[in-house]
């Protein structure tokens, strides 16, 4: 990033924020060192892949100094004592950290409507929600508040706000990125990964915060990859599955775009194969079952003794559902009712999506069944929320990567196309992205 | 009545750093909350290191010498949920069982695992130390194969002996904790918590016994309930009954893999780890032809052992009795006098070897030796300085041990003529005086046919 004035970069995305982010409200919290942060870097006190680059991070990142509030009452007032493993990596390489991004409460949400702060608008659809729940996240990256943001992914909370606002994003393999340091929804599906406007930039940022922590007993023993230097949008003899069952439970408008990029995506050498996912419908349910059972166990420190607030009295309806149902199926006597067959299910899930990784390089299909509600729309069933993690829960449950890029509109509404690749195939996921951004 | 009694015994692991951190595990000299880091204190984001692999270790070779089996499917560590505050997440990490179907001294051990410690809450000042969060514990649970309190008791002391004998569980003492549960014939299972003593369980289980066959005798049920141990007042009472009971909700913790063992890490431990102290003890019977209650003695600290069986390979000519009535009679008495361990006195193999082969010499009397064990204990210098600085060497010159007799028969009239009475056990009081007057140097087998020759 020779070149740059990091400065002015940032002093350009701070004005636009003040200007136009109480339209949007991505932010929950603008760090008041960005301009110092930046100052060193032109000074060249921080150097690195990073350097000048403006990051935006979700609220359940630590940040040493700035307010991890997982957009809750609960924690309004936690100031993290600590940085996260990927803010060390970050500031490492120069990143300059804007501001802590809104989000659903907890990352409790698809839709970015639930957080304590307010909800967040659709800069590429105003009036529409920006999915979650990264809302901020993503919403920042696509209104051009910041570079790059961090966000974190346990059922497509990347991805989904990155389909709907017209913005890149990556969910990596389980453990390729530490989580040390991320505020838990689901540990044991948990993901941080990157949202940008360009491939390049995701893949960068996808490298610095990517490989081992040997204080994390998750993290997977790999070397590190430079994502952004191997980026190839020659795919030619690529072979992708694309599967019978999306069609099946995914909106037709939807499905017209998808297809369109898929015969782009052939068109550039591709080889388009079917493949089967019969269970594919069954991933939501066995998704939310572990949701809420690990969830209940992870809010249990937020007993308002350390944090000034008892979680159940002062969070939102999403929260306190996902709490109560998984203190309710986590009992001694339905355990094994609920959450083991859920683990099971989880187990089919994986086992099917990776045997049908077996046969094609990657598979290409929606991010969302669905076009993002309007804002004020009042959605009582938890279940129609539910629905928009239909096709993005899977790679979650598996542990696989998946990346999300804007395949087209559907009357000005941004949809993301879907590609999902064997673990740790990362490269193969940001390649077809960067064909199909370069077509 | 039959009664049947089991226990679930904790011990802290004696480890340099915590179980999912590195934070030291020194929460007692340490000032509180200085020991901590966000991982053992639950902040928001913190995430568990792998598992201390010396912990781990410690517990299969704990595992091992009660003659568990090694579990090698996958194991997995739960959390346990309650409500605390002194738990800084909200659940307890326990591990599945490490090794299971053991026994010792013919009670079954189901399991043995892992699990560790909270913080420390003083329900007074309402204020919490982190410092002992996250320290490592060995968790023991064994089948209800104890039948009264005396049994219990020497139970649960060759299983300390068994635990100090691995060095793998803190020593400095008063750091184990336990649960006993207890059914007589013809009433319910009743658990009892906060016993924090070999003596408190003692204590415990003998009220608790008393109190149901009391209930008994009178007609009434022994409810199925879980109680407490009031130490001070020697009592049980009521936490609460079967229906209140606790879910703990337990699931594997997402964020640790399950433990695998290999079968080359077993065999690794196997090698290393000491043998079993009751194994020991019928090995020195048999081996040194000595007696069971000398044998008990020496081999009541592995250190004494060690030093015991040191001192006979290297002193041949001398009988191994003799060096098992020596390390008895006259060192193990002084520790339980002083009531200090082996280890903690400082008595080296050394020490040892130069006061036997003085005394066998005699160039020391038994006297002598004692004091001259005496010496090297409290003033930590080597039993040949001791011997030295003190004068312990025996008297030969007859004259001074003669000067000594008659003024002891002259400042002692009561005891002579006692003695000239006919109670010959007042001889022995004036021997004593003539010790004192020579410092232990002359030889008291000497004395006494001396004294007897003179008040004939």
């Amino acid at each position: 990033m020779g070149g740059i004035n990091a400065v002015q970069r940032t002093s350009t995305y701070l004005e636009k924020v003040e200007e136009k982010d109480p339209e949007i409200n991505s932010f929950i919290e603008i760090n008041p060192k960005a301009i110092k942060e930046a100052k060193q870097v032109d000074e060249g006190k921080r150097k690195g892949r990073l350097a000048g680059l403006v990051v935006g991070v979700k609220s359940n990142i630590n940040v040493k100094g700035l307010r991890a509030t997982c957009a809750s009452k609960t924690l309004e007032n936690y100031i993290s004592p600590y940085d996260a493993t990927v803010i060390e990596r970050v500031k490492a390489e120069g990143g300059v950290i804007i501001g802590m991004t809104n989000m659903d409460e907890f990352a409790c949400g698809s839709s970015g409507e639930t957080s304590y702060f307010g909800e967040t608008n659709n800069p590429a659809a105003l009036g529409r929600i920006p999915g979650g729940s990264s809302s901020g996240s993503a919403a920042a990256v696509a209104a051009g508040f910041c570079d790059v943001a961090l966000g974190s992914d346990t059922g497509g909370s990347i991805r989904n706000p990155s389909s709907h606002c017209g913005v890149v994003g990556l969910k990596p393999t389980y453990g390729l990125v530490p989580r040390y340091g991320l505020i838990d929804l689901a540990m044991s599906l948990d993901q941080i990964g990157p949202i940008s406007r360009d491939v390049y930039t995701l893949a960068l940022m996808l490298e610095v915060i990517a490989g081992y922590n040997p204080k994390e007993a998750t993290t997977l023993k790999v070397s590190k990859k430079e994502y952004s230097k191997h980026l190839n949008s020659d795919i030619s003899g690529y072979k992708i599955g694309v599967a019978k069952e999306f069609e099946k439970v995914t909106d037709p408008r939807i499905m017209k775009i998808i297809k369109k990029s898929l015969k782009v995506l052939e068109s550039r050498g591709a080889e388009i194969k079917e493949i089967f996912l019969p269970n594919l419908e069954k991933g939501l349910p066995t998704y939310y079952l572990c949701v809420f059972v690990e969830f209940f166990s992870a809010t249990r420190k937020f007993d308002g003794r350390r944090y000034g607030y008892r979680i159940e009295e002062v969070c939102g309806k999403e929260v306190l559902r996902r709490i109560l149902l998984g203190k309710y199926i986590s009992q001694k006597e339905y355990s094994g009712k609920y959450y083991k067959r859920a683990l099971q299910f989880r187990s089919l899930i994986k086992e099917e999506l990776l045997k049908a990784l077996e046969g094609v390089d990657v598979i290409v299909g929606p991010t969302v069944p669905k076009l993002p509600h309007k804002l004020g729309t009042e959605i009582e069933d938890p279940l129609v929320m539910y629905g928009y993690d239909l096709l993005t829960v899977p790679a979650n449950l598996a542990g696989i990567p998946a990346g999300v890029i804007k395949s087209g509109e559907v009357g000005g509404v941004p949809v993301g196309l879907q590609i999902q690749a064997k673990p740790l195939d990362e490269q193969k996921i940001l390649n077809v992205m960067f064909a199909l951004e370069n077509s | 009545m039959r009664t049947d009694i089991g226990f679930e015994i904790h011990e802290q692991l004696n480890t340099a750093t915590k179980l999912y951190c590195d934070c030291p595990t020194d929460y007692r000299n340490a000032k509180p909350n200085t020991n901590i880091c966000e991982v053992c204190v639950g902040i928001p984001g913190a995430k568990p290191f792998p598992v201390n692999q010396v912990a781990i270790d410690s517990v299969i070779e704990i595992a091992l010498m009660l003659n568990c089996e090694i579990v090698r499917e996958p194991i997995y560590i739960q959390r346990k949920h309650y409500d605390y505050p002194d738990l800084p997440s909200g659940y307890q990490r326990t591990s599945l069982p490490i090794g299971k179907n053991g026994n010792l001294l013919g009670v079954g051990i189901w399991e043995v695992h892992l699990e560790e410690d909270p913080g420390k809450y003083d329900p007074t000042s309402g204020k919490v130390d982190y410092n002992r969060s996250g320290v490592p514990l060995v968790e023991i649970v064994t089948a209800p194969d104890l039948h009264t309190p005396e049994e219990a008791r020497n139970f649960l002391k060759e299983l300390t002996k068994v635990l100090s004998y691995t060095g793998k569980v803190r020593s400095e003492g008063g750091t184990m904790r336990m649960d006993t549960n207890i059914s007589i014939e013809g009433g319910a299972r009743v658990e009892i918590k906060n016993i924090n003593s070999i003596k408190g369980a003692y204590r415990a289980l003998k009220f608790e016994i008393t109190r149901q066959k009391n209930l008994m005798k009178k007609g009434r049920a022994v409810k199925r309930e879980t109680r407490a141990f009031l130490e001070a007042q020697m009592i049980t009472k009521t936490m609460r009954v079967k229906e209140e009971a606790e879910d703990y909700r337990y699931i594997p913790d997402p964020d640790l893999p399950p433990l695998l063992i290999s079968q080359e890490k077993i065999a690794k431990i196997r090698e290393i780890m000491p043998e079993a102290p009751h194994l020991k003890l019928e090995r020195f019977m048999k081996q040194y032809e000595i007696g069971r209650d000398d044998a008990w003695a020496i081999t009541s600290e592995i250190e004494m052992a060690d030093s015991f069986e040191e001192v006979c390979k290297s002193m041949p000519e001398i009988d191994p009795k003799y060096i098992a009535s020596f390390f008895r009679h006259l060192i193990k008495k002084k520790l339980n006098y002083d009531n200090i361990s082996f280890r903690e006195s400082g008595l080296t193999s050394e020490d040892i070897k130069t006061i036997i082969s003085k005394l066998n010499s005699k160039e020391i009397t038994s006297s002598g030796a004692e004091l001259a064990i005496r010496g090297v204990i409290e003033e930590k210098k080597p039993a040949s300085v001791i011997i030295n600085e003190k004068g312990l060497t025996r008297i030969e010159e007859e004259d001074v041990v003669v000067k000594a007799i008659e003024e002891a028969i002259k400042e002692n009239p009561q005891a002579v003529s006692d003695y000239l009475g006919g109670k010959t056990e007042a001889l022995n009081y004036i021997v004593g005086q003539v010790m004192k007057k020579t410092r232990g140097r002359a030889d008291p087998a000497e004395v006494l046919k001396a004294l007897k020759a003179r008040l004939k």
